[in-house]
């Protein structure tokens, strides 16, 4: 299934990113969506998508809002997830994350990640920024 | 074929109970774990060896990787500490990531049972390499009234028949 208008898929996707791949983004009017469509490869023993993988994107979403909103890279400190809901195998699952505060040296974000009928996860994180020379590639 | 080397104890986790399909469990690379004898509840380690498709850019483990096997941790140890065989969903995770982790090291997972209430079960849990702390989580999970929800239960490969496995020392 091909993935919805405005997503381009992250082809630069190496490590653990690639190999649970492929992911997609979209960036809007500042905000930006990650997505992915979930395969069996991502399923747990019930059939639905592992927390491990939910949390591992959603982490993904959060740090690349931080980059999106103030132009440095950070590494994840701190994440709560709250599990709200199954996410479907075979859904169109996006996150997204939204910077309630930083500092010099921290961030807090909101996170999000969500399927077409419901909120799957709720997430918090606290992030801590590399100095801006430092030039890390991105986190996809 | 990847060479795990896992320490003396350890045994390979049997996620898929040949299904063909493999799950994110098995996707992810070789689990291992180290448990007491069969039946008992009173240890659970679970391992693995950091290889370059769990890393991140920066070349170290991937923090999704790390917040996957601390989720396993919270919910089969806790589970096997616990004495619960059921499946047990995850509620919350609170993850610090205090270090980081290399491709080749080996990492350990373990976990306390903080409390378990008839239908919470509240753990912590700590990766480490060697005596470096490297994730310190928070975990809650649900454990379902009755029997629970029905999946095909893990195995530990206790007789490793594959010749590329360390038998059992």
């Amino acid at each position: 299934m091909p993935a919805p208008p405005g997503f381009r898929e992250l082809t630069d996707a190496s490590g653990f990113a690639a190999a649970n791949g492929p992911w997609f983004e979209r960036v809007e009017k500042g905000r930006v969506i990650r997505a992915f469509r979930p395969g069996p490869q991502h399923g747990n023993a019930l059939g639905i998508v592992h927390g491990g993988m939910l949390a591992a994107f959603l982490d993904s979403a959060m740090g690349t809002t931080v980059w999106h909103a103030l132009e440095r890279r950070a590494v994840t400190v701190r994440l709560t997830i709250d599990y709200l809901g199954p996410g479907r195998i075979g859904d169109w699952l996006m996150a997204e994350g939204e910077v309630v505060g930083h500092d010099e040296h921290m961030v807090q974000v909101r996170g999000r990640l969500y399927g077409p009928r419901h909120d799957v996860l709720a997430g918090l994180g606290v992030f801590s920024l590399l100095s801006g020379h430092r030039n890390l590639k991105s986190r996809s | 074929m990847q060479n795990d080397d896992p320490p003396a104890g350890f045994l390979k986790i049997d996620f898929a109970r040949g299904q063909a399909e493999p799950t994110f469990n098995t996707h992810i690379g070789n689990l291992y774990a180290k448990r007491g004898a069969k039946g008992t509840r009173d240890e659970f380690v679970m391992g693995f060896r950091v290889h370059p498709h769990m890393c991140n850019p920066a070349g170290g483990l991937h923090g999704g990787m790390m917040m996957t096997v601390a989720d396993l941790v919270g919910g089969m140890g806790a589970g096997t500490l616990a004495g619960i065989r059921k499946f047990l969903p995850t509620v919350n995770m609170t993850f610090d990531f205090v270090a980081p982790a290399r491709a080749g090291d080996w990492v350990e997972g373990r976990c306390e049972v903080v409390r378990a209430t008839r239908s919470l079960l509240f753990s912590h849990i700590y990766l480490t390499v060697g005596e470096e702390k490297i994730l310190r989580a928070s975990s809650i999970c649900k454990i379902p009234s009755g029997d629970g929800l029905a999946f095909g239960k893990a195995k530990l490969e206790r007789r490793p028949e594959s010749t590329d496995e360390r038998p059992p020392t």
